[in-house]
């Protein structure tokens, strides 16, 4: 009992700092950011002066043309891109659990995108798909189409986005979900093989169900990592034309840091936050559900 | 025994009046001066200011570090900077859409109160008053402390392809209606368009491209910021007409890219020859020029842009102010006094415009060199020059530049009809004074 108890007391002793640092690193600066988005921030003599603002920053929010453009944008950039790549990513990954000759290298080469760092994304295809000298439109000039402003009209420039998104985030998706497949137990094919299916009914029978779980997964962590596009955005289409491609992140990143309304930055970063929690908590309670037991 | 006395004092205030003379000779070489720190945006004048810099290192033997960063990035690196105990940079290199929040923040230490014996040079273009403030009464005027030294007085001009107008006849335009009518006739998409508007939204874009057309119609933003007067104008009749000929121009003779098109698409257009016209800054002239950048070198010329028939033209300040930040060390704030003491004197400021630089002194801006076909920018420059406005004095303009580029470009793209567009930014920029407790109203 006593050296239970003392036991306990080390573990106590030895995580206890960890667990400090991890919240003055993790919830410090979210607790700060929730402050602020009740203030409105400015600068006199060199020095912030914090004005009280109630919930005028919070209020504020729906008003704001690009807010609400940003946030519909966000949801259909993440839906559209999460379809298409874990539809993409999930045939990769069984076409390339299935083959037996260089599947080394078709695994590297399909993980390539995932490796290219976002501002060398955003070059090459802004190159690619520059109407007067990119490939796309040399391409389509040479079957005797004229050229589209991919980035620069508004009826293609979102679509145009979610497909550089797709090429650079699929790999990922296919990593996670060829992981899944392969941990999948043989046995069960093995039964099915005996029991005479076809490839096609072992996908739709035994594959597909047991990769539930991994494909939810994966596709909850690829959601919330696409509802936070800034980068392709920034780069690409600078949000425009109009608000065509404008998404949450470049909202917050133009109210915040080019206009320096911390105050309503924070209230919109805040905002966005609880959404993101929100969709994990009911994703997670989903994948409860399927796996049958409370998430 | 008395001389010997009279000698003394003679022979020591011949000494101290010696070092003061050398330390006041502009150029003189400090040799305790520590590096100096400068954060800069890579904007296309960028090189001439590089070209200068090198050259007082070279005159001086003073180190000088440039930081250079995107238009944006520089803005949030220098507010980074400045709001921290102790700055990173000595110099910041300021756009006339910020530095009134520098001003207003109390981040920039006053010229002459590092050093009180500093004189601004009479031939120094003061871009509007906007290098003097006076933090009591918050006004910018010559009677405010030397706060900046002015080092670009970037203004838009028109950029017009010379051996086109030989070809058609055509004459300089010098009203709306004259440069509708001459980029109609030489608007032959998809191999040349009449103009190149820069319509994309920005930090400073689309905005700037529209206030020529604003003022060349006699609007404006704002009543009398000087008088404290922030009423809006810019929906009243003369916004509208701006706002309707910007969008004629773009339907009947614009590139049809205008919304996706930023500084460097605009350039592009017009380097590469598909665009007959474009209003850009004069800072990009050198890249337009160049036989390495350029398939039109000789071809571009300027003029002071249009106006309506007995206004004067209205280019709108698109200046860089060099401040010292408040928060370094004094002898960093002493060497950036040094700096600037050097960089107005007119043989820098010659070497500076021969290196691709816009001058804001007289004496290069009147330089015989502007004879040269190389410079022929300086003509028209200084045309235009009397004339251009600042369109901001007070700090929360970038709120106001927000609201005027998303208004802007959402009306180019088609998102919004202009009339609508130009009364919701009106709406939206009056909501905006209010709530920071301007004397405002609908003008």
């Amino acid at each position: 009992m006593a050296q239970a108890q003392a036991d306990r007391a080390f573990r106590y002793a030895t995580l206890t700092p960890a667990a400090l640092f991890l919240v003055a690193l993790g919830v410090l600066p979210v607790l700060n950011l929730v402050a602020m988005s009740f203030y409105t921030i400015v600068w006199k003599n060199a020095a912030a002066d914090w004005q009280k603002a109630g919930l005028a920053n919070y209020a504020a929010i729906p008003g704001d043309p690009l807010f609400s453009a940003g946030l519909w944008n966000t949801v259909v950039f993440a839906l559209a891109s999460v379809v298409i790549q874990m539809i993409l990513a999930f045939f990769l990954a069984y076409w390339c659990s299935r083959v037996r000759m260089g599947r080394t290298l078709y695994r590297t080469v399909l993980i390539l995108p995932l490796l290219v760092p976002g501002i060398v994304v955003g070059a090459i295809w802004k190159l690619f798909l520059n109407p007067e000298f990119g490939f796309l439109g040399q391409m389509l000039g040479v079957v005797g189409l004229d050229p589209i402003d991919w980035l620069g009209e508004a009826q293609t420039a979102l679509f145009a986005v979610v497909m550089v998104d797709v090429w650079h985030w699929t790999p990922f998706c296919f990593l996670l979900l060829l992981a899944g497949i392969e941990g999948l137990p043989r046995d069960v094919y093995e039964a099915a093989s005996i029991d005479g299916a076809r490839p096609w009914q072992e996908l739709l029978w035994i594959t597909l169900p047991m990769m539930l779980p991994t494909i939810l997964v994966t596709a909850v962590f690829r959601f919330v990592v696409a509802f936070k596009v800034f980068d392709e955005v920034y780069l690409l289409t600078g949000g425009g034309p109009g608000t065509a491609t404008q998404v949450i992140s470049y909202t917050i990143y133009q109210r915040f840091f080019t206009e320096d309304r911390a105050g309503f930055g924070s209230a919109i970063s805040v905002s966005v936050i609880f959404l993101v929690c929100l969709m994990l908590v009911l994703a997670l309670a989903a994948r409860g559900r399927l796996q049958g037991r409370p998430a | 025994m008395p001389t010997h006395f009279i000698g003394r004092r003679l022979a020591t205030a011949g000494l101290a009046a010696t070092a003061l003379n050398v330390v006041a000779r502009p150029g003189f070489a400090q040799a305790k001066l520590p590096t100096l720190s400068i954060v800069i945006n890579n904007s296309p004048w960028f090189d001439g200011f590089k070209s200068v810099v090198d050259q007082y290192e070279k005159e001086t033997g003073n180190k000088v570090e440039l930081d250079v960063n995107p238009f944006g990035g520089s803005l949030e690196k220098q507010r980074s900077s400045v709001r921290s105990a102790k700055g990173q940079y000595d110099i910041l290199i300021m756009n006339s859409s910020w530095f009134a929040e520098m001003y207003f923040g109390g981040f920039c230490e006053a010229i002459t109160d590092v050093d009180p014996s500093f004189k601004l040079d009479p031939g120094i273009y003061t871009c509007d008053d906007t290098c003097f403030f006076d933090p009591a009464s918050k006004t910018m005027t010559a009677q405010g402390k030397l706060y900046s030294m002015p080092v670009n007085p970037n203004i838009p001009l028109l950029y017009y392809r010379g051996d086109l107008y030989k070809q058609r006849g055509l004459t300089v335009p010098k009203t709306f209606d004259e440069l509708l009518a001459n980029a109609k006739a030489l608007h032959k998409p998809p191999q040349i368009y009449g103009i190149a508007q820069r319509g994309a939204r920005g930090v400073a874009a689309v905005s700037y491209d529209f206030y020529p057309y604003l003022y060349g119609f006699g609007g404006g933003l704002f009543r009398d910021q000087k008088a404290g007067d922030y009423t809006v104008l810019l929906g009243n009749d003369k916004g509208h007409a701006a706002m309707d000929y910007y969008m004629k121009l773009f339907r009947e003779a614009g590139h049809p890219k205008a919304a996706s098109f930023d500084q460097a698409e605009v350039l592009q257009a017009v380097a590469t020859g598909k665009a007959a016209h474009a209003i850009a800054v004069i800072a990009a002239w050198p890249q337009v020029d160049d036989p390495s950048k350029s398939a039109v070198v000789d071809k571009m010329e300027l003029a002071p842009p249009p106006s309506l028939p007995g206004l004067p033209t209205g280019p709108a300040l698109g200046h860089w102010l060099a401040g010292i930040s408040k928060n370094v060390p004094d002898d960093h704030k002493r060497a950036a006094v040094a700096f600037f003491r050097w960089f107005q004197t007119a043989d820098a400021q010659i070497f500076y415009t021969r290196a691709g630089g816009v001058p804001v002194h007289k004496a290069a801006l009147e330089h015989p060199m502007g004879q040269e076909r190389k410079y022929r920018w300086m003509k028209p420059m200084a045309e235009a020059l009397p004339h251009a406005i600042n369109p901001f004095r007070f700090p929360e303009s970038p709120e106001v530049v927000a609201i005027l580029e998303l208004g802007l470009n959402r009306v180019i793209a088609g998102e919004t009809m202009a009339a609508a567009g130009i009364d919701t930014m009106t709406d939206q920029i009056l909501k905006l004074m209010t709530e920071k407790g301007y004397r405002t109203g609908r003008g």
